[in-house]
């Protein structure tokens, strides 16, 4: 019997052994291919293209330092990116992601922008258990205990970020009369999920008044009735939540309507400034409130470069005039790019699930150009945050975004309108 | 009269039901060949209502969403098992035809845009805000209780087979031969005995319910999907161009357009995506200019039969 057990025990130890042996022999690949879709043309190009040249970046410079370095094999490998272009079709983008998994058997994968083309990479990732770097898809259903195989990068989920808004109108909104407020939004995935827990945030607190609440199709790009129904509720405040070209409509109508309120909010006049400024002008987005992105605050970095030091490189990429606009998806794109560097440099093997516990180890530890990376166990991003900024005119004429909220994060005061 | 055998029209059908059958064992993107296999059903689909009657919808799209959503609210509100949930969504389809049965007494592009419209309409409900808690209005469903991608492959292929049969019946039956009547003249086709409205009734329920089918089935074989996906306008656009590409009235016609326009349109879209347009554009600025008729005119001019 014991014998027995010795011959068990020795059979086991050559295993192990044999086992370490081909582990450390498997060779290491000739390159690291990274499987993205991207959209050039389409409803979401203007969110998507930032984000593919922010990952192209990140490629370019890690290949020009030799590759990235993979732990299980102690050395830097190139990495290749495989890309494809969904023309903003979910049809098409879920064929490509199945392209990328089975047929160019890409080592990791990558979502495109948003919610409405991650949506289809979700189940196919998690059919094929290939863990799915989720740019910044967040769409509340992506994110369920039953699914390892997704971790949201670059953008909290949904849900967190109008809290801040909340916060702000019965912190400081009002203290200065801001009692009731407007809700326009477009009815998508992120913005519509942002508008019901606004509204959530809100009727808890109890301290400001939703008179006005009116989901429209993302598509819309006339707000002059909408605002003249807004007017007629008398608002103190108005809260549009829509994408870029929503804003600009929603903007540029309110400045040709005449019509004023005390405060007024949209998500990517600040988000993806350069492009609303471009297309709305300053006049209509002076003294207007938005988050502040990532691209226009600059936190404390303990991996990659600091905001300066990119925002330099990207505009070394990307001359003026190049077509490419900066803007916060341009640092999404980037900040994934350093997360999966810092997964690849700590991770224990290069199984999916071996990638899934690197990233998630990363959580409440890396702090990026982007800001704190912390995801909650189901692979939703909580640690980013999301500062209100306004839109106050500097000394040369223009419009910065003066962070006003939380104090914290605060470098200057809101101004009110009257 | 010469007696015609069933043979070829069912060989061919059979050969390409096989060749799906064993194309996930060989090309593992199963998605790009399941899409193919919707596409095929769709494409019949359509060619039941446009080849044997004359109507051209091109809100065809509307069924295969009202198929779509059928099945995902019998799964979501009364947790139906796939294959029930399916039954519904071509039931869903069905419903809808049967209201949409006054656009028939439109005609041309009349008929072609007020079936858009009409398309557009249901989109537009479906996707309403106000509903999100019967169809999740614009924010999509998930359905990743009953997903089965193998599983719901094979049931496409049932769908598909089920198309292909109800072509095959149209061209070997006298029902056949009375719709085409009426598609080339309906007064005489009336005069003649036809029932104009039967046949054209029952032409349009059997196509809306095979895209009633499709849709239910992309929807369990996606899983996740938003009101611009089911009702998603190029689906018309691609089954139409499929349909007149290879010749409509036949078997063949709808199936070579998909093999060769959805094949072409794949090869582009992953290597040279930004020349997709234009390679597109040619071919069916081709097709209308020289093959009017569609690919299988080349042969029919000539007076060979095609399936």
């Amino acid at each position: 019997m014991r014998l027995r057990r010795g011959v068990l025990a020795a059979l086991a130890l050559l295993a192990t052994t044999m086992g370490g042996l081909a582990a450390r022999a498997a060779p290491a690949p000739a390159e690291i291919k990274i499987g993205t879709l991207y959209a050039s043309s389409g409803p979401f190009a203007s969110i998507s293209m930032p984000v593919f040249d922010g990952i192209k970046l990140w490629v370019q410079q890690v290949n020009a330092r030799g590759g990235v370095y993979v732990k299980p094999f102690h050395k830097k490998i190139p990495i290749k990116l495989v890309a494809y272009d969904d023309q903003s079709s979910t049809a098409t983008a879920a064929t490509l992601y199945n392209q990328l998994i089975t047929q160019d058997h890409v080592n990791l994968l990558l979502s495109d922008s948003g919610s409405v083309l991650t949506s289809v990479a979700v189940p196919i990732a998690k059919e094929h258990k290939m863990f799915l770097f989720d740019v910044s898809g967040t769409g509340g259903t992506f994110f369920t205990k039953d699914n390892p195989y997704i971790g949201l990068m670059a953008i909290p989920v949904s849900t967190i970020w109008p809290k801040a808004i909340s916060d702000f109108l019965d912190d400081v909104g009002v203290k200065h009369g801001i009692k009731t407020v407007a809700i326009l939004y477009a009815t998508n995935d992120f913005t519509g999920t942002q508008a019901s827990a606004l509204k959530g945030f809100l009727e808890k607190d109890g301290k400001v008044k939703i008179v006005y609440d009116q989901g429209v199709p993302t598509s819309t790009s006339n707000y002059t009735v909408l605002i003249n129904n807004i007017a007629a509720t008398k608002p103190d405040a108005v809260a549009e939540l829509g994408f870029p070209g929503n804003d600009i409509a929603f903007l540029r109508n309110l400045q040709d309507s005449g019509e004023k309120f005390r405060f007024v909010f949209t998500i990517y006049g600040g988000a993806e400034m350069d492009e609303v400024l471009k297309n709305a002008g300053a006049a209509a987005m002076k003294d207007t409130f938005s988050y502040v992105p990532s691209a226009l605050y600059q936190y404390k970095v303990n991996f990659g470069p600091t905001l300066p030091q990119y925002h330099a490189a990207w505009e070394k990429a990307y001359p003026k005039g190049a077509g490419v606009e900066w803007g916060s998806n341009a640092v999404y794109g980037y900040m994934t790019g350093l997360v999966i560097q810092r997964a690849l440099a700590t991770t224990s093997g290069m199984s999916q699930l071996d990638l899934h516990h690197a990233v998630f180890a990363l959580s409440g530890k890396l702090k990026t150009l982007d800001g704190p990376f912390e995801l909650n166990g189901e692979g939703a991003q909580v640690g980013e945050l999301t500062p209100i900024g306004q839109l106050q005119p500097n000394a040369k004429g223009g419009l910065d975004l003066v962070s006003v909220y939380p104090p914290q994060f605060a470098h200057g005061k809101a101004v009110f309108g009257k | 009269m010469r007696k015609r055998t069933l043979l070829p029209d069912l060989a061919l059908p059979a050969l390409v039901l096989i060749a799906f059958a064993i194309g996930p064992y060989v090309y593992s993107n199963e998605l790009m060949l399941f899409n193919f296999v919707m596409f095929l059903a769709l494409a019949q689909g359509l060619n039941i209502v446009y080849g044997f009657t004359g109507y051209l919808p091109f809100g065809y799209v509307g069924f295969y969403g009202a198929g779509a959503y059928g099945f995902a609210l019998a799964v979501m509100h009364l947790h139906a098992p796939p294959l029930v949930a399916l039954a519904a969504g071509g039931a869903a389809a069905l419903v809808l035809a049967v209201v949409l049965l006054p656009l028939l007494r439109l005609s041309g592009a009349y008929f072609a845009i007020a079936s858009l419209a009409a398309a557009q309409a249901v989109y537009e409900v479906v996707s309403n805000p106000a509903l999100e808690n019967v169809t999740k209005g614009p924010y999509g469903v998930s359905l990743s209780a009953v997903f089965a991608p193998r599983f719901s492959y094979d049931v496409g292929l049932g769908v598909l087979a089920f198309a292909f049969l109800l072509v095959v019946w149209l061209r070997n039956s006298r029902f056949g031969l009375a719709l085409q009547a009426i598609r080339d003249d309906p007064v005489s086709a009336g005069m003649a005995g036809v029932s104009v409205v039967r046949g054209r009734t029952i032409a349009w329920l059997l196509s809306a319910l095979v895209a009633g089918l499709v849709g239910a089935t992309f929807a369990w074989h996606i899983s996740v999907f938003y009101p611009d996906t089911a009702f998603d306008l190029g689906v018309s656009i691609f089954a139409t161009v499929f349909v007149l590409f290879g010749g409509a009235t036949t078997l063949t016609g709808p199936l070579l357009g998909v093999l060769i326009l959805y094949g072409v349109y794949n090869a582009i879209g992953i290597t040279v995506p930004q020349y997709f347009q234009f390679i597109y554009g040619a071919l069916i600025v081709g097709l209308v200019l020289f093959l009017p008729n569609g690919l299988v005119s080349l042969l029919t001019t000539r007076g060979i039969r095609v399936p």
